[in-house]
């Protein structure tokens, strides 16, 4: 519990948690919130942001506005559903490979060793190639299953060096069972760095899923951030001056990777606290600079 | 010695897999592989064509595992097949085309990126705590987070279409022959500046955020503060006694983030029309040219390969424990 | 004869999230030239904190919040970067408690001579290899293996290459943190006696920070004992060996065994060692201590004179008392 009180006073971690609530809150009431159906006419071509249309519209007249809050719905679904399975994929292996050792080691470590050096859109992008127009589901899928290799492996050497530690020898000792072991001893010492993989995770899915779906490899009909960039950019949306049509998903795609990557940064502080940039440093700073000013005088 | 062999032979395995996918996609794919890659062109064809075509292919009726160590035979020769989209033109020859545009790309962004996060994280470490620090470090993280599609658009929204000034696409002005003069290299100068630019960005958390947190435990070792007791700078200390040191874990990283800018460096030239190898592919994608999509990715896994072995050579210069052996390192 | 090496009044802070913890308070001692100066305590006592202070070596969180070092009479808490960088090594050297890390694992050996002999003065490479080899001879290297590297080396020999390195500018001083704790008990005794016998030619004052007092019988003239950031006692190592005043010091010397003193019972200290966040008001020592009174747990004994030295103490054990003990 201390971890979240050092959480809450973290200003990185505050900072990220509202736009983060902002943006999945906003999701959630889409249908309230949203004026008008996203993927319905509602208005002319391309129209700059007015008070009709506070975002604009689209080529297809749909309304902006009522888009980027139904296509965070899908986004944020993707990117939590990926980052979750790569999470769990990632610890399940990790800590196996790194608590058993051995042949499973071998094979885990290999197995990983080669996910990593096959790069990852290109695999993606032919998965998703020979499967067709992927519908966000099976996105979700696709990223999460090839996408967990480097969490895998951090978990590894962690376990690895917690296993050194007495307190899993002596409870190996008193003949507990591994699973045991696994789960109450190793588990929450490893809390702080799955929890700070899955938010990797989540942040590395959404801009996967937005990158496959803006080279035309998703499902055009469904409404998430990267299907209305594919929109906007086959349109050529910023060649007849509607920037507002890439703007408002390239924004929104930002803003909530900007929220992630802060709330991460202070979960990553808080697990290290000698990363830490802190008040205590800057009193040291201050009374340093003080007593170098008392020395000259 | 032993250790090159051994990451020559794990190198080799890891391209036989990135083979082996290729050839079973298709295979494990419902329905003829023939009818997903030509479609609607299947009809008009005469059975003698279509039976040409799957020999061409290695769609045979022959038993699979005799078809898969042909297809690895041919990837050994380095026969990635014939394009469809450009039929009969070889999937090694369009991409031969593409590969320097990219390599360029990728490596001179990567040789930036390293550089100047290196020593951005370096400076972050030392003045760890100023304003400096305290800003740099979570601004680079979420340039990090942003997708590099955003990056590249909003690039080449402001620089390109508003200020103008860069070019708006491709890798050279089109009205030059291609050549070793001047106009012809400074025109390919200024396409590359904003492709360039984009990626560094998109990477250089990637380098700055681990040399820091290096860096910092690196401060707390003997022989850092051996160094500072000795007398020296601090600048010497930093660099030849902190930096050097740090540096190493952020090698290896550099391989593997590696496969990170590839999918970065894709998107770069699919949104600048960059005449590499990322955005053939995309024209692969828009044309559903299958055998081009797969030499793509059996092409970017050699060229993984290859950094990862060039990072292995460069972790050997920097770290003499590998070098000479012995050692408890 | 003015002391080479006096601290007056040191304090050395940690300034951390939950406030400052004071590691070293009101620490004075001096050091005459040619002196071998002990400083002895448990391990967080703040010896080493001394001892990074006097070539001001501290990192944050840790900060000199006042007193006075003076080296040959000069305040160098009052030097400039520039000063302090000609200060370090020319006149004191340092040799670290783990010799397995005190060199830089990526320079070849003599690299790490050269910048430090480049940084103070010497011009050609030439010439550094020569002063390299030269000193390497001196603590039985052979002045052909300074191209290898730190790893190639082991753990006693790189601890005398650092000896070696800490030699090359002929300091004044040198500072000793531990310097034998991380070798195996042969070599110690080696490294020890080379210490000893390059002191004894080269004449140099030696500050040794250690938590085994056994080693000091020998080789220290003086013994300064530290509890919780507090020097209780400073007294002639021999003297102080054999007849402790402070209760403190009466309770390290019981709990390691003599060399060549008669078999006594081992006896540890009773207690932990003190909580610094939560400093009393009184004697830090008190609790722990089997002479304490009420006078000790209201009011903080001074670092006084006392027979040959100085003790902090309200109730010292007095020598006639242990000689009758002894017999």
């Amino acid at each position: 519990m201390l971890f979240f009180k050092l959480l809450l006073k973290n200003r990185q971690a505050l900072i990220g948690l509202a736009i983060l609530s902002i943006f999945i809150l906003s999701a959630l009431f889409a249908p309230l919130l949203a004026p008008h159906d996203p993927k319905r006419r509602v208005g002319g071509i391309h129209q700059p942001p007015s008070a009709e249309h506070i975002l604009g519209t689209t080529r297809l007249g749909r309304d902006i506005y009522s888009q980027v809050l139904h296509a965070g719905r899908i986004s944020i679904a993707v990117g939590l559903a990926a980052g979750l399975i790569t999470t769990i994929i990632a610890v399940v292996t990790g800590l196996s490979a790194g608590y058993f050792g051995g042949r499973i080691d071998d094979v885990i470590t290999f197995c990983t060793n080669v996910i990593l050096v096959i790069p990852q859109l290109p695999l993606l992008i032919v998965l998703a190639a020979f499967i067709g127009q992927v519908s966000p589901f099976l996105i979700a899928m696709i990223i999460g299953f090839t996408s967990w290799a480097w969490g895998s492996r951090v978990i590894r050497s962690q376990t690895m060096a917690l296993r050194q530690k007495e307190f899993i020898h002596s409870a190996e000792l008193m003949g507990e069972a591994s699973w045991r072991i696994i789960t109450v001893e190793l588990l929450p010492n490893l809390i702080s760095i799955i929890g700070s993989g899955f938010i990797g995770a989540v942040i590395y899915s959404i801009m996967t899923q937005a990158t496959l779906e803006f080279i035309g490899l998703g499902d055009p009909s469904s409404v998430s951030w990267g299907t209305m960039l594919y929109h906007a950019q086959t349109s050529s949306a910023m060649w007849v001056g509607a920037w507002w049509d890439i703007l408002v998903p390239c924004v929104a795609i930002s803003l909530f990777g900007a929220g992630l990557a802060l709330l991460n940064f202070a979960v990553d502080e808080i697990a290290n606290p000698k990363l830490r940039a802190n008040s205590a440093m800057r009193r040291w700073k201050k009374m340093q600079k003080q007593i170098a000013r008392e020395s000259q005088a | 010695m032993r250790f090159f062999l051994r990451r020559l032979s794990f190198y080799l395995v890891a391209l036989i897999v990135a083979a082996s996918i290729n050839f079973f996609l298709p295979r494990i794919m419902p329905g003829d592989p023939l009818q997903i890659m030509f479609g609607q062109q299947m009809a008009r064809m005469t059975p003698e064509t279509v039976d040409a075509l799957r020999a061409t292919y290695g769609f045979t009726d022959e038993p699979l595992i005799q078809q898969y160590f042909q297809y690895l035979g041919s990837v050994a020769r380095w026969d990635l097949g014939l394009s469809v989209r450009e039929f009969p033109k070889p999937v090694s020859e369009i991409l031969r085309e593409g590969l320097i545009w990219t390599v360029v790309l990728v490596g001179s962004s990567t040789l930036i990126a390293f550089t100047l996060g290196s020593f951005l994280g370096l400076l972050a470490s030392w003045f760890r705590g100023s304003w400096y620090d305290s800003i740099a470090t979570p601004l680079s993280l979420v340039m990090q987070s942003i997708p590099s599609v955003v990056i590249c658009l909003t690039a080449l929204f402001i620089f390109a279409l508003g200020l103008g000034w860069f070019p708006t696409g491709y890798g050279y002005d089109p009205q030059l022959d291609p050549g070793w003069n001047l106009e012809f290299i400074s025109s390919v100068a200024h396409h590359a500046v904003l492709p360039v630019l984009t990626l560094v960005v998109f990477q250089m958390a990637a380098f700055m955020i681990p040399m820091r947190a290096n860096m910092i435990n690196l401060l707390g070792e003997d022989y850092i503060t051996m160094g500072r007791a000795k007398g020296l700078s601090s600048s010497r200390v930093l660099f030849q006694y902190g930096a050097r040191n740090a540096l190493l874990p952020s090698v290896t990283t550099l391989a593997m983030a590696l496969g990170f800018v590839v999918g970065g460096s894709f998107i770069t030239e699919v949104v600048f029309n960059y005449p590499g190898i990322g955005y053939i592919m995309f024209q692969a994608i828009l044309s559903r040219d299958y055998p081009l999509i797969q030499g793509h990715m059996l092409i970017f896994t050699m060229v993984m390969l290859i950094a990862n072995l060039i990072a292995d050579l460069l972790y050997v210069i920097l770290d003499p424990r590998v070098r000479t052996g012995s050692g408890d390192a | 004869m003015s002391a080479l090496l006096e601290v007056k009044n040191l304090c050395v802070d940690y300034i951390t999230d939950q406030g400052s913890v004071r590691a070293a308070n009101n620490v004075s001692f001096s050091i005459q030239p040619g002196e071998v100066f002990g400083l002895a305590g448990e391990s967080g006592c703040g010896k080493s904190t001394v001892a990074f202070a006097v070539p001001r070596l501290h990192n944050p969180p840790a900060l000199i919040s006042s007193g006075e070092i003076l080296f040959e009479g000069e305040n160098i808490l009052h030097f400039n970067q520039q000063q302090l960088q000609a200060y370090r090594w020319a006149k004191v050297s340092m040799v670290f408690q783990s010799a397995m890390n005190s060199l830089n694992p990526v320079l070849r050996v003599e690299k790490q001579f050269a910048d430090m002999l480049m940084a103070h003065g010497y011009e050609s490479m030439k010439a550094c290899r020569a002063r390299t080899g030269e000193l390497l001879d001196m603590v039985g290297i052979h002045p052909s293996r300074m191209r290898d590297y730190p790893h190639q080396f082991s753990g006693g020999m790189r601890q005398r290459i650092v000896i070696a390195i800490a030699l090359a500018l002929r300091p004044k001083l040198m500072i000793m943190d531990e310097p034998t704790t991380a070798l195996d008990v042969v070599v110690q005794r080696e490294i020890l006696q080379q210490i000893n016998d390059l002191q004894r030619e080269l004449g140099f004052s030696v500050l040794f920070i250690t938590h085994d007092l056994s080693l000091m019988a020998e080789f220290a003239d003086r013994l300064g004992v530290m509890y919780a950031g507090q020097l209780v006692e400073v007294r002639p190592s021999q003297e102080l060996l054999r007849q402790p005043i402070h209760p403190y010091s009466h309770g390290l010397t019981q709990s390691f065994p003599s060399i060549r003193g008669p078999i006594q019972k081992l006896t540890g200290i009773p207690g932990n060692p003190l909580d610094l966040t939560k400093v009393p008001d009184g004697c830090r020592f008190a609790e722990r201590c089997f002479k304490a009174t009420d006078l000790c747990r209201e009011q903080e004994p001074q670092l006084i004179p006392h027979a040959t030295g100085h003790v902090a103490c309200h109730h010292p054990i007095s020598i006639a008392q242990q000689e009758m003990s002894h017999e």
